[in-house]
């Protein structure tokens, strides 16, 4: 190990303390420039030879404003904060439990929601899927403007070479009325490690109570969360029943490519999915049982 | 990078790279080694250090974050209230354990009976998952953090009717 002080300014830690300033230090510091929001996945390898724009002083990114419309979230939020900000807000449940079973404590503390979204190379992030499900808008802003997309979109662009050096702002989470989230985890441990998969599913009843405007995301299973479509579809018009979600989901596993990774091999993430499926779904059964609340 | 931290009440100089993780300077130049160097990727919980009153995995923050920020490191903790209570009930019920996680495991207690003292079992394991003990347990420790939650309680109410 070398020692901390044989380590002499290798790096260097810029501190913004406006959106502007940080967005045209990215574009001047070009390739050498990495945004650190919490360090969380950072710092597990630090690089060396970098230049590090810091975004702890950007007081914007860490507002998040709850209107009856919308959820506005700073890209600088921590998932901690996000959690306690999300408390009793029943639409949203799922996204609550993604903010508040990720990793650990600690980890939760100084994580941040851009940070989970914008990390490319991290494939279980919990806030990924939990946000696909909600329909989540993001902002970025380049050296040429600022852009809204969907989170689908952007999980694609944030790897192209426009997005080189980009700020993710902020997250917008849409409130519809009789919108429920569920977000269900497979952890080895009971909790603190990578989840092997996760899942969430919103989607509101309709007249008939059957369910409407279904959103299935996936995450952990492959390099990258996405949405489930051929899913969707089954389930659209169903009624919320997780012995039929289960078998619905064994049907179209094969939808899937498992992610092989050091704690377990690809197949087992795509045989514990449909399981897991089922797990959201009675979360959702049990919300639409107590008119949109968690028991 | 040459700097100043405030740790444990006192300020420390160090000379090290912005991004050298916190524990790596306040074990290597500053000299408190409670804060271990394991796992490196704040799974295990033996590097916490508590920062601006929360604690936090030190081998994840960078030493140029952590200037101007308040520290107590697990050699501090003596002077805290309740970290003295949280090691003294550990020690009455024999349920010390080896200096890897330990000191961890202090850290998250602490803050746990400051920010929530619970006699819940499942809340006190839900505040250690980010604390892992490798060679020994966790249900005595669990068992000792509601008893000192529980003397708390009491320890206040006989304060509020005295």
């Amino acid at each position: 190990m070398i020692p901390a002080e044989a380590l002499e300014q290798q790096t260097d830690f810029h501190h913004p303390v406006t959106v502007q300033e940080a967005v045209r230090l990215l574009a001047k510091l070009g390739t050498n420039a990495i945004v650190f929001a919490g360090g969380t996945w950072l710092m597990r390898a630090p690089a060396p030879s970098r230049h590090y724009v810091s975004l702890g002083r950007v007081a914007a990114l860490r507002q998040l404003v709850i209107t009856p419309e919308t959820v506005r979230i700073g890209a600088a939020v921590t998932h901690d904060k996000l959690a306690a900000e999300l408390q009793g807000l029943p639409g949203l449940e799922g996204l609550a439990v993604a903010a508040k079973r990720a990793a650990n404590p600690a980890i939760r503390r100084r994580a941040t929601v851009g940070g989970n979204l914008c990390t490319k190379e991290f494939p279980a992030a919990d806030l990924v899927p939990a946000l696909l499900a909600a329909e989540a808008m993001v902002k970025v802003v380049t050296p040429e403007g600022q852009a809204n997309q969907s989170l689908l979109a952007y999980l694609d662009w944030r790897r192209e070479a426009a997005a080189q050096n980009h700020l993710l702002v902020s997250v917008e989470v849409p409130q519809r009325a009789g919108r429920l989230l569920a977000h269900a985890r497979l952890t080895l441990r009971r909790a603190g490690d990578y989840p092997v998969a996760l899942i969430s599913l919103s989607a509101r009843p309709d007249a008939k109570n059957q369910l409407a405007d279904v959103v299935v995301a996936v995450g952990a299973v492959e390099d990258q969360a996405r949405r489930w479509p051929g899913l969707e579809q089954r389930l659209t018009g169903a009624t919320a029943d997780k012995a039929f979600a289960v078998k619905m989901a064994q049907e179209l596993v094969a939808d899937f490519r498992g992610r092989e990774g050091p704690e377990v091999p690809d197949w087992y993430r795509l045989h514990v999915l449909p399981e897991l499926l089922g797990r959201a779904m009675a979360q959702l059964q049990e919300r639409l049982a107590n008119g949109g609340r968690a028991a | 990078m040459r700097g100043k931290l405030h740790i444990n009440g006192e300020w420390h100089s160090f000379h090290a790279d912005p991004a050298t993780p916190l524990h790596r300077v306040l074990r290597e130049q500053i000299g408190l080694t409670g804060a271990k160097d394991v796992c490196g990727e704040g799974f295990c919980g033996a590097c916490l250090v508590e920062v601006e009153g929360e604690p936090v995995a030190a081998c994840l923050l960078p030493v140029a974050l952590a200037e101007c920020t308040q520290i107590v490191t697990i050699e501090g903790l003596y002077h805290d209230p309740v970290g003295r209570r949280v090691m003294a009930a550990l020690e009455a019920e024999d349920a010390v354990q080896c200096g890897m996680c330990f000191p961890g495991m202090v850290m998250t207690l602490t803050h746990l009976l400051k920010t929530d003292p619970t006699t819940d079992r499942e809340k006190v394991k839900h505040a250690l998952v980010g604390n892992i003990c490798r060679c020994t347990g966790y249900e005595r420790i669990v068992s000792t953090a509601c008893r000192a939650a529980k003397a708390m309680a009491e320890a206040d109410v006989r304060e509020e009717t005295a």
